[in-house]
Order: C-alpha cells, then structure tokens, then sequence
C-alpha cells in the first residue's frame, strides 16, 4: 500500500482501485551448489572423501511486478533464469534471498488456496497419466482442486471448443502426438481457471502452425479469463505476438523491463534505411549516409544511427530523388536486437553512444 | 469430505490405468512370494530333519507362519521409495508438488489398486500353499479381529518409514543404499528370515524395540494365532507408537526436502 496522498486525491485514493499488482518480485536470488566432480576414476575415488561444491548464481537479485491482466514476456538465452524464476514464483524452488509474492502469497509456502489459483504449464512437462485418457485425468484434477461441476462443465467445454480437444480427450495420452499433448496439457493445467499462468516454453517442439494456435490460445485466454500471463519462449515470434511487455534477464540479472517496441530503441540505437535504387543509379554510392548492412542489386540496406535517421533519410530523398524507385525507415527485427544483447557486444544502457561507429 | 471425493477420483483413475497392467501385476506379486516360499520349505524341511520340532515351532507352524508372514508381506508392501528418486531427479516431481494435494496421496492410492488387484488371487494362491505344506493356524475368532488394525497399522507404518527414506532422495542423488540398509534390516529384524522367537535372546529384544518387526512380524504372529491375549495390547501399542514417530520424522524430512528440492530438468 502507498501512503502517499496528494490532498487533492485525498480521498480518492483511499477508493479508487489501487494499481493492482498480482506479481511483485523484490531481489530475488537463488544460488545453487552444483556438485562437482571431474571424470575419471581418481577424480571420482576423492570425491567420495572431500566433496567439492560450486555455487552457481541462476537468479543475481531481480526486482518487477505485474499488474492483474498483464501478459508478459520473459527474455533471455539459455540459463538466463527465466525458469528458475518461474519456479520460484510458482513456489516450486525457495529462494536464497529476497521476497516475492503472487496473488498475496508468498509462493514457496505453498498454501493450497495459491496453487488453486495459479499454474505453471511447461513445454516439456507431462502431469497427465500416460495411460489413461486425458478426460479420466481431468477428473481427478476437479476433485484435487475442488472444482465444482457446474464450473468445471462450463470450463471443460471451453477448453475443448478452444483447443478443439475432441477427438483427443478420449484417447489414453500416450497415444496422442507431442502437439496433441501439448494441447491437453494446456488444458489439464487451466481447468481451474487460474489467475495467474505462468508459461515456460509453452510452444517448445512444436511445429508452426500447433504454434500459431497456442499462441492463439492463450491470447484467448488472457481475454477471455483475464488471467495474468508471464511467458517465457525462445522464439520471438511468440513474444511479439502476445507481449505488449517484456522483460529481459541474462546472467540472472535484469537488463530491460518495458514495452516491447521500446526494446528495440533502447537495445539497438540505429534504424534501417533501405533504399531501392533505379536501374541507372544502381552503382550509387550511399556509404555516406550511413553504414551497408547489404547491397542487393538495387536495394541498398544502411544502418543509421537512430537520432540522425530522419535527416539522413531526407539527405537521400533530397540527393538522390529522382534516382530513387523506394525508399523505407524500419526499426530492426527484433530477434537481432536481442541476439546483439546476448552476445554481448552491445552496450546496453548507453545508447547515446554511437554503436555505428564503435563497430 | 473433499479427500474422501478426491481418493474416489484417484482410485477410479488407479483402476483404470492398472487394468492395463493385469498380469504384469499379478506377476509382479507372484515373484515377490516366491523368497518367503523358499523360506517356508526350507524351515519345513529343517524342523523335520530336526524330529518335527525346533524351539517349540512344529512344521506346521512353520508353515503357517510363512504363509501369513507372506500375506502381510504383500498386504503392506511400500515401494514409493524405488520411484521417489527417478521423479525427483527428473523433475517429475513438480507437476505434483503444483497441485493442492501431498503427493503422498497418489501412491496411497497405488498402493491400494495393487493390493486389491491381486489380493484375489494371493488368496487363493497361499491357500494352496498352505494345504500343500500342511500348515496348522492356532489362531482364535479374536486373532482375525485384532489382525485387521494391526495389519493396518503395519502398512501405514511401512508406508511412512518407505516414505522418510524416499525423502532422502532430496539430498542424495543414489539413495538406493539407503534402501538397500532399510531390505537387509527389515529382512533380519522384522521376521523374514525366522520367526523372532526363535533367534537369540538379544536378538529378539533388538526386534521388538527396532520398528521392523512391527511391519511385518506383529501381524503375522497375530494372524497364525501365535500371540496370547496378554501380548496383544502392547504390541499394538508398539505398533502405534512407532507409526507416530515415523511420522513426525517424515514430515520434519518433508518440509526440509522440498526447500532443498532443486526442480532439475523441469
């Protein structure tokens, strides 16, 4: 709760909806002891005598929250922490330090009433019983988090219309392709309706067009249930699909949290000029308006830093005019601005620098 | 009661799945009896070379006892422990630590579907043995009462113990000596190998104040009727007593499991 209160907003604040934050995260930090042990038979003999421990910090102390409704991208390489992140949130590892809580809960105690009203839905996760049809499975997930029929009714066959799960539901699991499911998963996991979802990997393995509809769906979802979405996923593509927001980790640490179109400005200070030249002027040379990305044919790609790429754009309009078939300002993809991030040469947070020039 | 709806669901489930696996279960038990067979016709042999008696035992109570030392056997048989490791240390615990229900529950519930899968069948199969060996039961209408709360309270013990060492999976990457300890003791000190009354006395005093016997040896002298009425009382006191601190240990080794548990692979 903030006290701080304006006079003018007094007594509004007391009544007006406070900014509900469903997800707060507050230097969360988890370090793990990895047991280490060379190969060999020497090394494996001491290492029954004097154990070795690394430790090995997956989370460095991170600090965000989500308001209720919010889907939210999560970024970064592997071993970033995004997913011992999401564990903890959803109670399932205890931190090192730090607080966070979730729906007012602090997720590692682990209450009944919080898992009841959230869920974590990993890629590569099997909780339904290989052996039995899904809808068997369901069953006993209604009684386990005490749905009652009416709703569980009424969710069930949303789930089925949602993720045309018909002719699935009734065939044992172990029978059904990964997509397939993938996608009975996805419903086991949302029966009770949860108000926070967490997705890790959500779309992992999956072909293009399973990964369109589960994209779909949980877009869906967010709509319709007004649950609160944090994702994580390695193809972009799912991110720029869902997220108006994004936040990035790496090294377990965070680099960026904002809106996803802001990324690009704040990671990759340099637009795209691309130039189609007309077939007489197509030897112009344009290196002085900025620098060559590629040259193909006619269509030159030059790379402007981003506070000259207005001017620069209406030095080539004014220059080359007549010589000119087209011509477009774009941000870059955004999968090259977070690759530039991860790989490490680019120095994040100073974008004033001119990156152009230093490269 | 909402746990008596969710076992209801759970058991349906358990059925389901396990009808699938018939004969691998009925299998499964049929080789599990075959070490207290060997044993049973190994005492026989033995007391009948002996005259037909050793430390009061006749052959028939030889038989008897091994015919209800392998009912109990089966009837309290825990084996979460062999499947606790794998599921914590491919990360398959998680799905089940994810859902408001301890995962305890689940393998009560696996428990339960075996053991009514293939009692019929046990039944039948131990009769057979028991005519076969000539097994002779002393056991009164009192003896089959006080047998139900004491095998119960033996599979809840053997249960739990199981499930304190399955806990240790959290730490232990190989917790299989554990287990391994847990077999060899259980197979000297809960009466496998030889009805306690027969071996030495500190032998027998160890017995009766280590928890094995209480798993297995307890009901099974209670089923052949080998326990007077005197006797009863307090070996189901140990019986109880023993289940209340296996239990307290196990949810002191819970908690502070699950806060080590790492959540590998996913």
């Amino acid at each position: 709760m903030r006290k701080t209160q304006t006079p003018a907003s007094g007594s509004a604040t007391l009544t007006s909806p406070m900014s509900d934050r469903v997800v707060e995260v507050s230097g969360l930090r988890k370090i793990y002891k990895v047991h280490e042990r060379q190969s060999g038979l020497g090394a494996t003999v001491r290492s029954l005598v004097k154990r070795t421990f690394k430790e090995v910090q997956a989370v460095a102390g991170i600090d965000f929250a989500i308001e209720r409704g919010e889907v939210v991208g999560f970024l970064g390489p592997n071993g970033a922490g995004k997913t011992t992140t999401l564990k903890m949130l959803s109670g399932l590892l205890y931190p090192t330090s730090g607080t966070a809580t979730v729906l007012g809960y602090t997720p590692w105690d682990r209450r009944d009433e919080y898992l009841r009203r959230m869920t974590l839905l990993m890629g590569n996760r099997t909780q339904l019983v290989w052996d039995i049809p899904a809808a068997d499975s369901f069953l006993v997930l209604k009684e386990i988090f005490r749905i009652d029929d009416k709703s569980y009714q009424r969710r069930f066959d949303d789930l089925v219309e949602l993720l045309e799960l018909q002719p699935l539901i009734h065939k044992p699991v172990r029978q059904l392709s990964l997509g397939e499911r993938m996608k009975v998963e996805f419903a086991a996991g949302l029966l009770h309706a949860p108000e926070v979802v967490f997705l890790d990997e959500p779309t992992l393995g999956l072909d293009v067009s399973m990964q369109v509809r589960i994209r779909g769906f949980v877009r869906e979802l967010n709509k319709r249930t007004g649950a609160t979405v944090l994702l994580t996923s390695h193809y972009m593509d799912d991110i720029v699909a869902l997220c108006k927001r994004v936040i990035v980790i790496h090294h377990g640490k965070l680099l960026y949290d904002g809106g996803l179109a802001d990324l690009a400005e704040r990671m990759a200070p340099y637009k795209l000029v691309a130039a189609t030249l007309r077939d007489g002027a197509a030897d112009a040379d344009l290196s002085k308006y900025g620098e060559i990305v590629s040259r193909d044919a006619g269509r030159v790609t030059l790379r402007v830093p981003r506070a000259q790429a207005a001017d620069q754009t209406a030095r080539i309009v004014g220059e080359l005019g007549p010589d000119l078939a087209d011509l477009t300002l774009e941000d870059p993809a955004i999968e090259e601005v977070i690759d530039r991030v991860f790989s490490g040469d680019h120095p994040f947070g100073t974008p004033e620098r001119e990156p152009v020039a230093a490269r | 009661m909402n746990l008596a709806r969710i076992y209801r669901a759970l058991l349906l489930a358990g059925f389901q799945q396990a009808a699938q696996y018939r004969i691998q279960s009925l299998l499964w038990m049929l080789f599990a009896i075959i070490r207290p067979v060997i044993f049973l016709a190994a005492w026989v042999a033995v007391a009948a070379a002996q005259g037909g008696d050793i430390g009061g035992y006749k052959v028939g109570d030889f038989a008897a006892y091994f015919v209800c030392m392998t009912f109990v056997s089966q009837l309290t048989m825990a084996w979460n422990s062999h499947e606790f490791e794998w599921e914590v240390n491919q990360g398959r615990l998680s799905a089940k630590l994810l859902r408001p229900l301890h995962p305890l529950h689940y393998s009560v519930v696996e428990n339960l579907v075996f053991k009514l899968n293939t009692l019929p069948v046990l039944v039948v199969v131990l009769i057979l043995i028991s005519i076969s060996f000539g097994a002779i039961y002393r056991t009164q209408p009192w003896h089959v009462i006080a047998f139900i709360p004491s095998v119960l309270l033996a599979a809840a013990l053997l249960f739990t113990f199981n499930w304190v060492i399955a806990s240790l999976a959290f730490w232990a990457t190989r917790m299989r000596t554990a287990n391994t300890l847990f077999q060899r003791a259980s197979f000297v000190f809960a009466g496998q190998i030889a009805p306690i009354g027969l071996m030495p006395g500190w032998l027998q005093a160890l017995s009766y104040a280590l928890p094995f016997w209480y798993m297995m040896g307890a009901p099974t002298e209670i089923l052949r009727g080998g326990v007077t009425v005197e006797q009863l009382p307090l070996i189901l006191a140990g019986q109880a007593a023993w289940l209340v601190v296996t239990l307290f240990a196990f949810s002191w080794i819970w908690r502070r499991g699950v806060r080590a548990y790492s959540a590998v692979g996913a």
